[in-house]
């Protein structure tokens, strides 16, 4: 083949083109955006906890971004609305983790939508952070790079049990949950963990349909098996607010003990009167939790503090969604500064995490655990106690 | 315990009757078996939370604008799951079509007002305890449908004329009546019907989508007990659904409850396939 002067200068503008392009690349990566790949449901039936997540978030990339960003890296916020659909989420993800080429990605943040799009993020091999608690998303060998800074329903169970059984000293449970997934699951698990204590004993166990209008006969049946507790383990604010009327209505003074909705506003709008929302304690979390005189944590308060001079609402939602919502990102930019920005960086990082400091918890990864939520800052909560998005401690902490 | 099952099942009975009669209403006018009575039925209670809890209208104004809502969502069942398909088909496909729309309706209040359970405003000041009004309304409304139903097919023509298409479509358009029209009144009436058995039993059931395939289901179970358009079948099958379930919540409880009210259903309609109130139709030959 006769080598041409076109030949020549294809050539020479190849070879220039590869050199530039491979001198250029370190000052690009050093300079280019840290991309956060954000899923939250920002519409539909699961999008109060998006919405409340979305201010945290916003938040915690602003003050990054306007302290200078990570190592003079901005941290560019990639969000995309999943609308409550598992199907938007996947296809989320993939957009995120294919075309945007984000560094990690922030979500689902809600556990249909999280057991769906889990895989097929640990499949590009993007790291991911998620605050659901169904058990299964974390495990270190199908999703190395999946990590969650929120506790498991495990954790959930067992902090209401441990309320019970430890601090009210009640030995007879009765544990009842609707006929769905969660329900019926929790109901089992909790029982078990429940009957794995010596001198517990589960008097009445029960799935009851979520729509059955009238509770009172389970509730009859518990008061005859002797109850002096009651655990339910539903989302549904119908299924727990009938509970909680009827107990009131039969004059039934044992504490009801379970997962967060018995403390939602959905509930409390379904009470025939507002004093039986008396003695109902739902799950929480220590730092956005008050104590007996009235105050969070420091680190809490002046997260608190932050958001009022950042005109963040707190009034309509919760304040530990805000709060790990804020955190995760701050999370994200500690890992780039200290280890880099490949997947390899930020999982190294994240597996040698030991008691990171969030307004939300002080959340620990090893390379064998990655639930990163410590037991002990999963606590009980008054119910009827809900202010600027936080409840006081439920009676017999001491805090 | 007894009253509390008297009570308690009387009331539930008399929603899931009122299904009933929706369920039979449109059969009557058509024969056609329509699956949105249960959608009326929970639309009654939505209807009733917004009008009254959520726009503040009185209770009487709420319960009127209730009642028309369920006879426009009646209509418009007939023009657009019913007409098309009894014009083109011979087949039951009606059954599909009513189902969509059903659905349809659920899915839309879910979007539009809340997949959680809304309360549902007390209507009068009486209560609480086994004479609560929640318990008592439903069976009034019931027995007043059953009474005004009597009247309108018994003693008025244009029950009459419901009445004569229910026995010979065709030969009651023979001599004249207005088929089409009687058959989208009478679908008006039991969007109505339906409302109110949901507005009725509203602070039982609260206002909620999810009610719509639990009405559905229950509210047939009258029908093939009482007899396919039998009215007053209906309403004592109702009655003892709502009595014989709340005793198996109290005796056996939780999921099996509505497993022991399934079997007995099963056992009567092996005994008595024309339903306990119903009688066998002769076969023209």
């Amino acid at each position: 083949m006769s080598v041409t002067r076109r030949h020549v200068l294809a050539g020479s503008a190849a070879g220039v083109a590869t050199l530039a392009s491979g001198l250029a690349r370190p000052a690009i990566a050093a300079s280019e955006p840290i991309k956060i790949g954000f899923l939250p449901a920002l519409t539909g039936p699961g999008s109060s906890t998006g919405v409340a997540i979305n201010r945290g978030t916003i938040l915690a990339v602003d003050e990054i971004n306007a302290a200078g960003g990570v190592n003079g890296r901005k941290i560019e916020l990639i969000t995309r609305d999943t609308q409550s659909d598992p199907t938007k989420a996947v296809n989320g993800a993939t957009e995120l983790t294919r075309r945007q080429k984000v560094h990690v990605v922030w979500g689902p943040l809600n556990s249909g939508e999280a057991l769906a799009a889990t895989p097929l993020i640990a499949r590009d091999g993007i790291p991911q952070i998620d605050p659901c608690w169904v058990d299964t998303l974390t495990d270190v060998k199908k999703y190395p790079l999946a990590f969650r800074n929120a506790p498991t329903n495990h954790q959930i169970g067992a902090a209401a049990n441990r309320y019970v059984t430890d601090v009210l000293k009640l030995k007879k449970i009765a544990v009842i949950g609707d006929t769905t997934g969660y329900g019926t699951a929790s109901v089992e698990t909790y029982v078990g963990m429940l009957k794995a204590q010596k001198d517990v004993s589960v008097v009445y166990q029960g799935d009851v349909d979520a729509s059955n209008p009238d509770l009172k006969p389970e509730l009859l049946r518990m008061r005859d098996a002797g109850a002096d507790a009651i655990m339910p383990w539903s989302v549904n604010a119908g299924f727990l607010s009938r509970i909680i009327n009827t107990r009131g209505d039969m004059g039934w003074d044992v504490p009801i003990v379970g997962q967060t909705t018995l403390g939602s506003g959905q509930t409390k709008a379904l009470l025939s009167k507002p004093e039986y929302w008396n003695k109902v304690y739902q799950n929480n979390f220590l730092n956005c939790s008050y104590n007996s005189a009235g105050q969070l944590v420091p680190r809490a308060a002046a997260f608190v503090e932050r958001l009022k001079k950042a005109n963040i609402e707190m009034g309509d939602t919760l304040l530990w969604w805000i709060a790990i919502g804020y955190d995760t990102p701050h999370l994200i930019a500690d890992a780039v500064k200290a280890a880099g920005s490949s997947p390899q960086d930020i999982a190294g990082y994240f597996n040698k995490l030991s008691k990171w400091p969030g307004a939300y918890a002080d959340i620990t990864w090893t390379p064998e655990e990655h639930n990163g939520f410590p037991d002990n800052e999963i606590v009980m909560c008054q119910a009827n106690s809900l202010r600027d998005g936080a409840f006081n401690l439920a009676p017999g902490y001491g805090a | 315990m007894i009253e509390s099952i008297v009570v308690y099942g009387l009331a539930i009975g008399a929603v899931y009757a009122l299904i009933g009669i929706t369920y039979n209403v449109m059969f009557t006018a058509s024969r056609v078996f329509s699956f949105t009575a249960g959608a009326v039925g929970m639309l009654g209670g939505v209807f009733g939370a917004l009008f009254i809890n959520r726009l503040g209208l009185p209770v009487v104004v709420g319960f009127v604008l209730s009642l028309a809502g369920g006879a426009l969502v009646g209509v418009v069942t007939e023009v657009v799951t019913v007409r098309p398909v009894l014009k083109s088909l011979e087949q039951h496909l009606y059954v599909l079509s009513t189902l969509a729309f059903a659905l349809l309706i659920q899915q839309f209040t879910a979007i539009m007002w809340s997949t959680e359970p809304q309360p549902f405003p007390r209507l009068l000041p009486f209560g609480p305890g086994l004479l609560d009004q929640q318990f008592w309304i439903p069976v009034l409304a019931c027995v007043a449908t059953l009474v005004g139903l009597e009247l309108l097919y018994r003693r008025t023509l244009v029950g009459r004329a419901f009445m004569a298409i229910s026995e010979d479509t065709y030969a009651a358009r023979a001599i004249g009546l207005p088929e089409q029209g009687l058959r989208m009144t009478s679908f008006a009436l039991a969007g109505a019907i339906g409302a109110l058995a949901g507005f009725a039993g509203g602070e039982v059931l609260l206002a909620f989508f999810a009610n719509e395939p639990m009405l559905n289901f229950y509210g047939f179970v009258p029908v093939a007990l009482g007899g396919m358009g039998n009215n007053r079948g209906a309403v004592v099958g109702g009655f003892a659904l709502g009595l014989f379930q709340q005793a198996a919540n109290f005796l056996v409880g939780g999921i099996f409850a509505s497993v022991a009210v399934f079997v007995v259903f099963i056992i009567v309609l092996l005994v008595r396939p024309e339903g306990l109130a119903g009688a066998a139709a002769g076969r023209r030959v």
